[in-house]
């Protein structure tokens, strides 16, 4: 098995730091896939999460300049590491202003992820930081759990509002009620809700737009107005919308009445989806 | 010490609490502008010192801080005589500490004559399979002055340097580093106009277990640290009372004889050799010696004994002659104006 990897663009460098800076905040152990032409981030839908899964993907060509990987054989030329997200996160934020950065999988003692930085300095010479990463090989029989999700198919697709907004209301319910219902409808409105003994809340977002229809034929007779809803954890929905620091370039929320809300971004070119599971 | 003893060279070293300092000086905008003068002086009558700050139309404050009379040990280390001397500027250093995670413990620096590394002390992280391990080279060309009379790879507390290069920071001035070998302290030392300082950290000790698993080199420390604390228990305890800092367990008190004995015990631990201080005063010094309790479970111990000098005006001849000449006048007199050479400790 082998992976390594450089970036000597600035703008890619911080790029990637603010994706492994979200990743961190989702998750605080995570999956890394190396692939030939991608690379995830994955958290897959164990108890130990609350069943919530996370899957982040980026195209290694959009980052790095070099890129060479070997997987654990030929038929599955796949890396899978389990690693704690945020050492990745500080060791890529000693990066600010480097020359470049080098990833590499090393094996000293313990098998490590290896985060190289050459770093800018007054004087002529450079600055080298080495951060060890320890990480654990996943065995192949465990690759089943943490493939791709499917996503089922929603009964209601909408774009969601600026998230910074979404995240304060979020937050201020938070204080009243574990317990948030999000629905929606086709017609551009979602509401959040919170409900207890004494007080009900409810955020209206109007005119969000939605994307069109997979399949047109089956919502045809749909009202327009009916809402989808989900019962979630909000504590979830607020570490979801914690993690985005930057507004998207594109934000997209699916509902399958009941059971799940799916989120969709996509973050200039690295696509994210999380799903948060309803209560039971 | 009284009021009245003008001539004779008097030498008050005693403790005052940080917490009891730190409020009084608290805002340095508002007393740069504000305060016209201030004067520090002590009543040895009601164990205090006196700080007064005059301002405008008239008005004082006055502050009223109990001390505690203390013998402090000297460290004896000339760090003119270390075969490795590095001077850099105190920003360059705490840049690469930025790099280390905050639960870092020791750091590890290791030099060769054309190289300058600093990295995560190697024990801990064979403990923790979580732990990242950093490692930050540093060019010669970025320090004013770099001379490596030997390669060495020395071990000391991370939490010291942290905050000797922030209070380094204020002074502008570049910080000097002198080591040798590990456990020989390594001394850091910073001389600005006005203030001298010299830290003097202990470094770990190269074990001959070294090489083989650390549960062994925890035991020989361990064992190392049970000497230590029999001689030190062993003996008649009459001298004063030695602050401790401990970074694991609670803070513990020591009370060492102050004899030669005791020295020995402690430079098998690798710490600065002290010296009973016996009239020859060129730095007002504060020791404090950690030892840390023996946590149940925890693999490592460390046995690190940490110096911390005052910082004394750079003028020494005259504070030397009048070492507290603004302490001996009495608080009516006009005259005991010495600006500027306030004793921090």
């Amino acid at each position: 098995m082998k992976f390594r990897a450089k970036i000597v663009d600035g703008a890619c460098l911080n790029h990637f730091t603010r994706i492994s800076n979200m990743i961190a905040k989702l998750a605080k152990t995570c999956t890394l896939r190396i692939s030939p032409d991608k690379l995830n981030f994955i958290l897959c839908d164990k108890l130990a999460n609350g069943g919530v899964s996370m899957w982040c993907e980026l195209e290694q060509e959009n980052f790095f300049n070099e890129f060479q990987m070997e997987g654990v054989s030929a038929e599955n030329n796949e890396i899978y590491l389990e690693l704690t997200s945020e050492n990745l996160s500080r060791a890529l934020k000693t990066a600010q202003n480097a020359r470049a950065l080098k990833i590499k999988l090393t094996n000293k003692h313990f098998p490590c992820l290896t985060v190289s930085v050459e770093l800018l300095s007054m004087s002529s010479s450079s600055r080298i930081v080495t951060h060890d990463i320890p990480i654990k090989v996943i065995p192949r029989k465990l690759w089943k759990d943490l493939q791709e999700p499917v996503v089922p198919d929603p009964d209601v697709s909408i774009y969601l509002p600026v998230l910074k907004t979404m995240k304060s209301v979020v937050e201020k319910m938070k204080n009243i009620s574990n317990h948030l219902v999000i629905e929606a409808n086709l017609d551009g409105e979602l509401n959040l809700k919170i409900e207890t003994e004494l007080v009900c809340v409810t955020t209206h977002f109007k005119d969000l737009g939605n994307p069109p229809l997979a399949s047109e034929s089956t919502h045809e007779d749909r009202n327009v107005e009916h809402m989808a809803e989900v019962h979630i954890d909000i504590r979830k929905l607020l570490q979801f919308l914690a993690g985005q620091q930057v507004n998207p370039t594109k934000a997209l929320c699916n509902i399958v009445n009941n059971k799940m809300v799916h989120f969709d971004l996509l973050h200039e070119d690295v696509s994210l989806q999380y799903f948060i599971p309803a209560l039971s | 010490m009284s009021e009245n003893e003008l001539d004779t060279t008097l030498n008050l070293k005693c403790k005052l609490g940080m917490k009891s300092i730190l409020p009084i000086f608290r805002c340095l905008n508002s007393l740069e502008r504000n305060i016209e003068k201030c004067r520090i002086f002590t009543r040895s009558d009601k164990c205090k010192v006196v700080i007064q700050f005059f301002y405008r139309h008239g008005i004082k404050r006055t502050h009223n801080i109990c001390f505690q009379e203390s013998q402090p040990l000297q460290v004896i280390f000339d760090k003119n005589v270390c075969t490795n001397t590095l001077m850099i500027q105190p920003r360059l250093l705490a840049d690469a500490i930025v790099l280390f995670t905050s639960s870092q413990e020791e750091v590890t620096l290791a030099v060769t004559p054309l190289n300058f590394c600093l990295k995560s002390s190697n024990e801990e992280s064979m403990d923790l399979s979580n732990a990242v391990y950093s490692e930050m080279f540093v060019g010669s060309d970025e320090f004013d002055f770099f001379q490596i009379g030997m390669d060495t790879e020395i071990t000391f507390c991370f939490k010291e340097l942290k905050g000797i290069l922030t209070f380094s920071e204020a002074t502008h001035a570049p910080i000097s580093i002198y080591f040798d070998f590990p456990g020989k302290p390594l001394a850091l030392s910073i001389d600005d106009m006005l203030v001298e300082a010299n830290f003097i950290l202990a470094t770990l000790a190269d074990e001959q277990s070294r090489a083989s698993s650390p549960q062994s080199l925890c035991l020989s420390q361990k064992r190392k640290r049970s000497d230590l604390i029999e001689k030190k228990a062993g003996k008649n305890v009459t001298g004063q009372a030695l602050e401790c800092i401990s970074r694991k367990a609670a803070p513990r008190r020591l009370y060492p004889k102050e004899t030669l004995t005791n020295i020995s015990a402690l430079e098998n631990c690798g710490s600065p050799a002290m010296k009973r201080v016996d009239g020859d005063v060129s730095e007002v010094s504060e020791s404090s010696v950690s030892n840390t309790e023996e946590v149940p479970g925890s693999l490592c111990l460390r046995k690190f004994s940490c110096m911390f000098f005052g910082a004394v005006s750079s003028d020494q001849q005259e504070h030397f002659n009048h070492p507290f000449d603004s302490l001996a006048r009495a608080s009516d007199s006009e005259e005991d104006m010495n600006n500027g050479s306030f004793s921090i400790f």
